[in-house]
C-alpha cells in the first residue's frame, strides 16, 4: 500500500501548537502516532518519546550484543519503485519531479465522473524488464484491481493495483555484500512484482486548525462519485466520525506508475536489507525503468522485521519500519530494531513485540511506535472493471529478454573475472554511468587495473570535489585508455600522467595534444646530456652507487627529472641513466 | 461509501451487457468483499434460486470501512436498501454457465495501451474551480484520524 508522503520541512509541530491543548489531552500517545500514520517523517521527539515501551538506550543493545546469537531475524522488503516514463499510469499527463502542485492533473487521475483510464505500454515494458532481471516467471496474463481505501491522497477513493495474479513472481536477486562488512555473496527470493499507481502528495499546512466541512471530502473523492446516485448517498450518510484540520494535497504524483517488488523473508541483517535494496535501485538504474532516488521518494522500502530464537521455526510478531531514506539508515534502523525485539525476547518480554508500524528516528537513531496495527486491513480489492486483461505475448517477452542491458550481477563476476578485486569489483559496478565509462576504455585498450585505479582513484575524487557525475567530465574513455597507455609505454611518467588527467578531465582535449602542448622531452640526446651533467654534480652519490648501493638509481633518475621539469621521457630517462650508471664499473 | 462503491462495481463492471464470463467475475469478486463472502457462503451451489435468500449485509461493518459513521436507525434504514441493490445482482446467479470457461477478465479484448505520450489537459481551470478549497497553489483536504 502506498502511503502519502509528508513533505520533510514539514511544519507539523508548529501546526500542533496551534492545536488547542484539549486536543492534545483527549488523546494518547499511540492515537496521536496514528493521525500521522500517512506520514513518513514528522513526528516529533517529544512526543516519541511519551510512548512508554519506547524505552531501550542505545546502550543497553550494546550490552546485549551477545545475547543476539540466540536470535534470528527474519526480514522481509517491500519496494515501491517510481517509473521514469514521461507520463502517469492511466492518463497522458506528464509527470516531473518538482513541478508546480497540481500542475500535470486531468480528470483521469482525479478520479472524476466517466473519466476512464488506458494503459501506458511503457509501464507494461518496464515492468517485464524488471521481472525479467529478477529472474522472475512472467505471468503471460495478468489483471489490474481496485484496493480500496479511503485517505485524502487518494482522489478515485481506491488504488488501482494487482492483487492476485501480479506481472511477475517467484524470482531473486543476487548481490555480492561489502568487503569492509566481511564481504560474502547472498541470494534472496523475490516474492512478486506487480504495477500499480501512486497516490498524491500529503502536506501538512501550516495554518490549518479548523476546517469544518464535513461533506468536503466526499466532494473531492468523485471516484464513488462516478455514479451520482452513489453521490447522493454519500453526502447523506456524512457523519462526524473524523476530526478535521487542515491538510494540503499536491496530485501531480497521483496515477505516477509505480511497481511494488516484494522479497521473500530470506534477509537476516540490516546491513543484508541495505545491500538488497541497493541492489534493487542499481537494477532499476541499469535497466533504465527509475532513477532510484531515495530522497525523491522515487524509491521507498518498507521493511518487516520479526526475531525468533534459533531453531524455532515459527515466525515471530512482525515488524513494520518506514521512514528510511537511506541505505544507511535502513542499515542502524533494522538493527536497531532487531537488538529491540531480541532484548524482549531475552527478558521474557515477547508480548510486548506487538504488530504495528514504527518510524526510524534519524535523529535519536531509533525505532518509535507510529501506529499499531488498525485490525486486519481489508481493502476489498476485485478487478478493475475499467482496465481490460493484461496480455503479454511470448514474442513481446522474448524481445525484452534479449534487449536487456547486462546486468549488476552479471557485471560484478564479470569484472572479477578480469582479475579485478572484490573491491574494484563492487565500485566500478556499482554506478551503470561508472562501468559503461570503464568498459568503453576498456574496450579501446586501456589495461584493466590501471583503468580501474584512475577511476576509482583520481576521477572518483575529482567527480566527487566538483559534484558531476562521470558522463559530465569532459575526459573520453578513449583519451584514459591512450593515457594509460602513455604511461604504460613510457611516453610519459605518472606523475605528468595524473596532471594530463585533471587537465582533460575538466578541460578536455587529447593526450597527444597535451603532451606536445608540455613540450615533452623525448630526444634522447637531449636527456643524456641532463643525466651527464646530473652524474657530474653527484660524485658522491654516484660512488656509492657503483659500490652496490642500486637504489641509488631512484635518486638520479628524480635529479634528472627535476633537471627537465618533469619532462623527460621516464622510460628513455632510465635506460640512459643505467647506460651511464654503469659505464665505467 | 464502501457499500456504493461496492455497488457501483458491480453496476458498472456487470450490470449492465451481462456477459455469461461476467459472472464468474463476480463470484471471484465476492469471495474477496467480506460482503461478498458472507453472499457466497449461503451459495456456493451457484444455482439460480430466490435473491431473498441472500444474506443480509452487514452494513455496521461496511460503515466503518467506508470511514462512515451510521446511527442505528441508519442502518436499519440503508440495510434494506442496499439488500436491494445487491439482490438485484442475484440476478445473475440464475444465468446457466454450465458450458463456459473460466476467464481471467471479462472482456474479450485486452491490451487497450497508449503511447507514452505526454498530453496537458487543457482545462485544468474547471477541474480545479469545482475543488471546494483549492488555495493556490494546493488543494485543501481535510485531516483525517482514525478514531479507533
Amino acid at each position: 500500500m502506498i502511503m502519502a508522503s509528508i513533505c520533510s520541512r514539514v511544519v507539523f509541530s508548529r501546526s500542533l501548537l496551534l492545536c488547542p491543548s484539549a486536543f492534545l489531552t483527549r488523546r494518547n500517545g499511540a492515537l496521536f502516532c496514528t493521525m500521522q500514520s500517512s506520514g513518513t517523517q514528522t513526528v516529533t521527539k517529544g512526543e516519541m518519546s511519551k510512548t512508554p515501551m519506547e524505552a531501550l538506550p542505545r546502550k543497553q543493545t550494546k550490552v546485549h550484543e551477545g545475547m543476539l546469537k540466540d536470535y534470528e531475524a527474519v526480514i522481509g522488503i517491500e519496494t515501491h519503485v517510481q517509473l521514469s516514463t514521461l507520463t502517469k499510469a492511466f492518463c497522458s499527463c506528464p509527470y516531473m519531479y518538482g513541478s508546480q502542485p497540481n500542475s500535470t492533473i486531468c480528470p483521469v487521475c482525479m478520479g472524476l465522473p466517466g473519466a476512464l483510464p488506458v494503459l501506458n505500454s511503457k509501464v507494461i515494458e518496464f515492468a517485464v524488464k524488471v521481472g525479467l532481471a529478477l529472474n522472475c516467471e512472467l505471468s503471460l496474463n495478468s489483471k489490474f484491481d481496485r484496493k480500496q481505501y479511503f485517505y485524502p491522497d487518494l482522489p478515485k477513493g481506491y488504488q488501482i493495483s494487482q492483487f492476485d495474479i501480479p506481472i511477475a513472481r517467484n524470482g531473486f536477486v543476487d548481490l555480492d555484500l561489502p568487503i569492509e562488512f566481511g564481504g560474502g555473496h547472498r541470494r534472496f527470493g523475490i516474492t512478486r512484482v506487480h504495477m500499480e499507481e501512486d497516490a498524491g502528495k500529503l502536506l501538512h499546512s501550516e495554518n490549518g486548525t479548523g476546517s469544518q466541512e464535513r461533506t468536503f471530502f466526499y466532494k473531492l473523492s468523485p471516484g464513488l462519485g462516478s455514479n451520482m446516485k452513489c453521490f447522493a448517498m454519500v453526502t447523506e450518510f456524512a457523519v462526524a466520525s473524523f476530526q478535521y484540520f487542515d491538510s494540503i494535497v499536491d496530485f501531480n504524483r497521483a496515477g505516477v506508475p509505480l511497481l511494488e517488488i516484494v522479497s521473500e523473508p530470506d534477509i537476516r541483517s540490516g546491513l543484508e536489507a541495505a545491500e538488497y535494496a541497493a541492489e534493487i535501485q542499481r537494477l532499476v538504474r541499469y535497466l533504465g525503468v527509475s532513477n532510484g532516488n531515495m530522497q525523491e521518494g522515487s524509491l521507498r522500502c518498507d521493511v518487516n522485521v520479526s526475531v525468533r530464537p534459533i531453531g524455532q521455526l515459527e515466525f515471530g510478531t512482525k515488524v513494520e519500519i518506514k521512514n528510511m531514506n537511506s541505505f544507511s539508515a535502513m542499515h542502524r534502523a533494522i538493527d536497531f530494531e532487531i537488538s529491540r525485539q531480541a532484548v524482549l525476547h531475552n527478558e521474557g518480554q515477547v508480548d510486548e513485540i506487538v504488530q504495528e508500524t514504527r518510524l526510524w528516528d534519524e535523529g535519536a537513531q531509533r525505532t518509535i511506535t507510529m501506529r499499531t496495527k488498525e485490525g486486519l486491513a481489508d481493502y476489498r480489492y476485485f478487478p478493475e472493471p475499467d482496465l481490460p486483461e493484461v496480455s503479454l505475448t511470448r514474442e513481446y517477452v522474448d524481445k525484452i529478454s534479449a534487449s536487456l542491458p547486462e546486468l549488476p550481477e552479471m557485471k560484478r563476476r564479470r569484472y572479477e573475472k578480469m582479475g579485478l578485486s572484490m573491491q574494484d569489483v563492487l565500485f566500478l559496478a556499482n554506478d551503470v554511468n561508472v562501468c559503461n565509462f570503464f568498459d568503453a576504455a576498456v574496450e579501446k585498450g586501456a589495461d584493466v587495473k590501471m583503468a580501474a585505479n584512475w577511476i576509482m582513484g583520481d576521477i572518483a575524487a575529482y567527480l566527487k570535489n566538483e559534484r558531476f557525475c562521470i558522463n559530465e567530465i569532459k575526459l573520453t574513455p578513449e583519451e584514459l585508455a591512450e593515457l594509460i597507455s602513455s604511461i604504460k609505454n613510457g611516453i610519459i611518467s605518472g606523475k605528468i600522467g595524473k596532471e594530463i588527467l585533471l587537465e582533460l578531465v575538466a578541460k578536455g582535449g587529447t593526450v597527444k595534444a597535451i603532451i606536445e602542448e608540455k613540450d615533452l622531452i623525448t630526444d634522447p640526446v637531449e636527456i643524456e646530456k641532463m643525466v651527464e651533467e646530473v652524474i657530474a654534480e653527484n660524485p658522491k652519490q654516484l660512488e656509492q652507487y657503483r659500490e652496490g648501493k642500486t637504489r641509488l638509481q631512484g635518486f638520479f633518475a628524480g635529479q634528472v627529472m627535476k633537471a627537465s621539469k618533469g619532462k623527460a621521457n621516464p622510460v628513455l630517462l632510465n635506460k640512459i641513466l643505467l647506460e651511464k650508471l654503469n659505464a665505467n664499473s | 461509501m464502501a457499500v456504493a462503491n461496492a455497488a457501483l462495481a458491480m453496476v458498472g463492471g456487470i450490470g449492465v451487457t451481462m456477459l455469461q464470463r461476467q459472472r464468474n467475475q463476480l463470484y471471484s469478486f465476492m469471495a474477496k468483499n467480506p460482503l461478498g463472502h458472507a453472499l457466497l457462503r449461503s451459495r456456493r451451489d451457484f444455482s439460480a434460486r430466490s435473491s431473498s435468500s441472500l444474506l443480509p449485509p452487514d452494513v455496521s461493518r461496511l460503515a466503518e470501512t467506508a470511514r462512515i459513521a451510521l446511527t442505528p436507525d441508519e442502518v436499519e434504514e440503508f440495510a434494506p436498501k442496499i439488500g436491494q441493490v445487491i439482490d438485484w445482482f442475484g440476478q445473475l446467479q440464475a444465468i446457466d454457465l454450465q458450458n463456459v470457461d473460466p476467464a481471467l477478465r471479462a472482456d474479450a479484448e485486452s491490451n487497450n495501451l497508449r503511447e507514452d505520450l505526454p498530453e496537458t489537459f487543457d482545462n485544468r481551470e474547471s477541474l480545479l474551480a469545482a475543488v471546494p478549497t483549492y488555495e493556490k497553489p494546493y488543494i485543501k483536504v481535510p485531516k483525517v484520524l482514525n478514531k479507533d
